[in-house]
């Protein structure tokens, strides 16, 4: 079961925790000699649940890092300013945004589309300021910006996902800075994913005050995501391709998630990825069923709650894992993410 | 600044919370035997010094606050959105076997003529099909919070859903629909005028606007405060998935505003804003979705995090009211049912 990378990784992260530990000892000291609040380090369980809590954090901030240089760049034309690409060396070096060459991560050129323009510069400044956020929260603890890898090239992320997802290319590559179209498409790759990480992780964070944050954050994804599904769904109509792209990338997610159905908490299911692609919706209300065609613009379960995944399952995502051995590294992260939780789950 | 002291500070603020929530236990559980009082979620859940504003009332409730209240709450705000919905695509309300549970059990206040509760006439399919998906959402939110809440689940209590100039509550009071009553506060329409949700697509999504913004803010809210893990997990998704709703919403106002001959969808959605910012005290928590030339489609702070209420902020809003001491008005004639129902001071 184990192999060279994981155990590697699994090495790799109890030296982490280590270092993390002692920073966090070495902050409750100080805090303790300023008179402030000494009870919350009174037991190695809190110390156990903060470092868990650091760990998640800094797991999102790894894909905030990602979000925001994408659409960083897809709005303006560069990346995140350097005063938020630095952190904690002891959890993973820090690592530059590889743009590419035949078709960089550039400035989407939104001219005739306005709607779309604004959608990009409202998230771009919501992603950096979650990565503003985040550090801070995190102060010391703070991952470092990893390698990232947001090149739009015949040999970037972009490009093997939707060649993995079976979504027809353009001269054998898939650009997102190409159209807004094609950003939008682009746009959907994260965004439906940053969601279901914040979901899956609500509830493994122990800290009420982070609880609180994450519920900010993850709203505002799916704000995000609800603005790109609910733009992708209206031009849908006229351009079907980019319904039928959602139905493949979601797929291909659902392919290389490794999630399983377990109830939780975090619940997660195994197939529960969605497209946009209409469905028949029947609505039972006082008068009987109504009968009639629905949209699908928020990837629900059953029960109307969205769907959510693991930080392992996640990582399958953004590494791109086809295999079924659990990665350490690949697609958007080449050099894999900083932090605690950097090994994807095996499936 | 110092970045551990930061950290720090973030982690005691939380300790703060967890003390101010045993504070709340031990002062509502104190209130209710000296006065046979109530248990207010928002009395103490934010506030650590112990100073309370507590309201008799007649009838003695369960202290101290616990999930099944906060989820009860919840329930109480999707009986006002799932009707809303079904009412606009499929023409009546939420399924009798629905409807039952502890506390008053209501009905809907449909009124006549114009402004009354009746399925709306789409004219673009999208938005027709927008709305089924979140109808559906809703329902299902409906079922799942009674299943999880089983024999603690309340009522559905008595609920305006009307734009009518004047309907009669179960009290016999004569008073304006809801929506209008709202229109009006907000200077949205003329004293006299009234404004009907149900008349065609932009009032319907002006009405969403009204009711989804808040449901956002509400669950944001409460976030932090439930205890159980799996509710934790379930409540996130439920965020998630009516932020999805509201991204859709406020995404297609804004598209509607720049596709408008007239810029006035802007100016009503800021006078909404207002008028419900100026209903829940000093914090803001509450915005428009901007200008035609800068769209504002997610409500966050200065971090990207999405705004959120207390209960207690939620109460003002749908009752329409600022007052300390309300315990019905505004959406709901009759008040709310459970133990979150009469508002208190604001911070």
């Amino acid at each position: 079961m184990f192999d060279d990378a994981q155990l590697t990784g699994a090495l790799d992260r109890r030296v982490q925790r280590r270092e993390e530990r002692r920073e966090f000892f070495k902050a409750a000291i100080g805090a303790a000699a300023v008179g402030a609040s000494s009870v919350v380090f009174s037991s190695a369980a809190n110390a156990q649940a903060a470092n868990q809590d650091i760990d998640i954090l800094n797991f999102a901030l790894n894909l905030e890092y990602l979000e925001a240089q994408f659409y960083s760049y897809a709005f303006s034309g560069s990346g995140l300013p350097n005063n938020l690409l630095d952190g904690s060396t002891a959890q993973g070096a820090r690592g530059n945004v590889i743009v590419g060459t035949t078709n960089p991560a550039r400035a989407v050129n939104f001219s005739g589309e306005p709607l779309i323009q604004q959608y990009a510069r409202e998230i771009a400044a919501d992603e950096l300021a979650h990565v503003a956020f985040l550090r801070t929260a995190l102060s010391s603890a703070a991952v470092a910006q990893p390698t990232i890898n947001i090149a739009g090239d015949a040999d970037g992320p972009f490009t093997a996902a939707a060649a993995a997802a079976g979504v027809t290319l353009t001269n054998g590559v898939f650009d997102p800075y190409a159209s807004p179209d094609n950003f939008l498409l682009g746009a959907y790759i994260f965004e439906d994913v940053g969601v279901t990480a914040y979901k899956g992780s609500s509830s493994l964070l122990t800290n009420n005050a982070f609880l609180d944050a994450a519920a900010g954050i993850l709203a505002a994804e799916a704000f995000h995501a609800g603005i790109i599904r609910g733009a992708l769904y209206r031009r849908g109509q006229t351009i079907p391709a980019l319904v039928t792209a959602s139905e493949q990338i979601s797929n291909a997610r659902d392919a290389v998630d490794g999630t399983t159905t377990q109830p939780g908490p975090p619940q997660t299911y195994a197939d529960a990825d969605q497209g946009v692609a209409p469905l028949p919706t029947p609505l039972t209300t006082e008068r009987g069923t109504s009968t009639g065609t629905g949209a699908n613009f928020v990837p629900t379960d059953p029960n109307g709650i969205t769907f959510g995944r693991t930080a392992q399952q996640v990582l399958n995502i953004v590494y791109l894992n086809t295999a079924n051995a659990a990665a350490t590294l690949g697609g958007f992260f080449p050099a894999g993410v900083n932090g605690g939780i950097r090994t994807s789950a095996a499936k | 600044m110092n970045d551990k002291i930061d950290f720090l500070a973030t982690i005691e603020k939380a300790e703060h919370q967890r003390m101010a929530r045993r504070n709340f236990i031990r002062m509502c559980g104190g209130a209710a035997a000296m006065t046979g009082g109530l248990s207010l979620l928002s009395a103490c859940g934010d506030d650590d010094t112990p100073n309370p504003v507590v309201t008799p009332t007649p009838t003695p409730t369960q202290s101290p606050v616990t999930d099944a209240d906060i989820l009860n709450f919840a329930l109480q705000l999707e009986y006002l959105e799932g009707n809303y919905y079904s009412y606009a695509v499929a023409g009546g309300g939420i399924p009798a076997n629905l409807r039952t549970g502890a506390g008053f059990q209501g009905s809907v206040i449909t009124g006549s003529g114009e402004g009354a509760a009746r399925a709306v006439n789409f004219s673009d399919p999208i938005i027709a099909q927008y709305a089924r998906e979140i109808a559906a959402d809703e329902l299902a939110h409906i079922t799942f919070l009674r299943t999880q809440l089983a024999g603690a689940a309340v009522a559905q209590p008595s609920i305006n859903l009307s734009g009518s100039a004047a309907v009669v509550t179960p009290g016999g009071a004569t008073v304006p629909g809801a929506f209008t009553a709202a229109a009006r506060a907000a200077g949205v329409i003329g004293a006299a005028e009234i404004f009907d949700p149900f008349a065609n697509d932009i009032n319907f999504l002006i009405g969403s606007y009204l009711l989804t913004d808040v449901g956002v803010s509400a669950y944001r809210g409460s976030a932090r405060l439930l205890t159980n893990k799996a509710f934790i997990d379930a409540s996130a998704g439920i965020l998630a998935t009516e932020a999805y709703h509201d991204g859709v919403i406020r995404s297609s106002l804004y598209a509607l505003g720049l596709s408008a001959p007239a810029t006035s969808i802007f100016d009503k959605i800021q006078r909404i804003s207002d008028s419900r910012d100026t209903l829940d005290g000093a914090t803001d928590t509450d915005q428009s979705i901007g200008t035609a030339g800068n769209a504002n489609l997610v409500p966050t702070d200065s971090n990207g995090l999405v705004l959120g209420r207390t209960a207690n902020q939620v109460l003002n809003v749908v009752f329409l009211n600022a007052a300390v001491g309300t315990r019905s008005g505004g959406f709901f004639p009759e008040g709310v049912n459970g133990n979150i129902r009469t508002t208190i001071a604001n911070p």
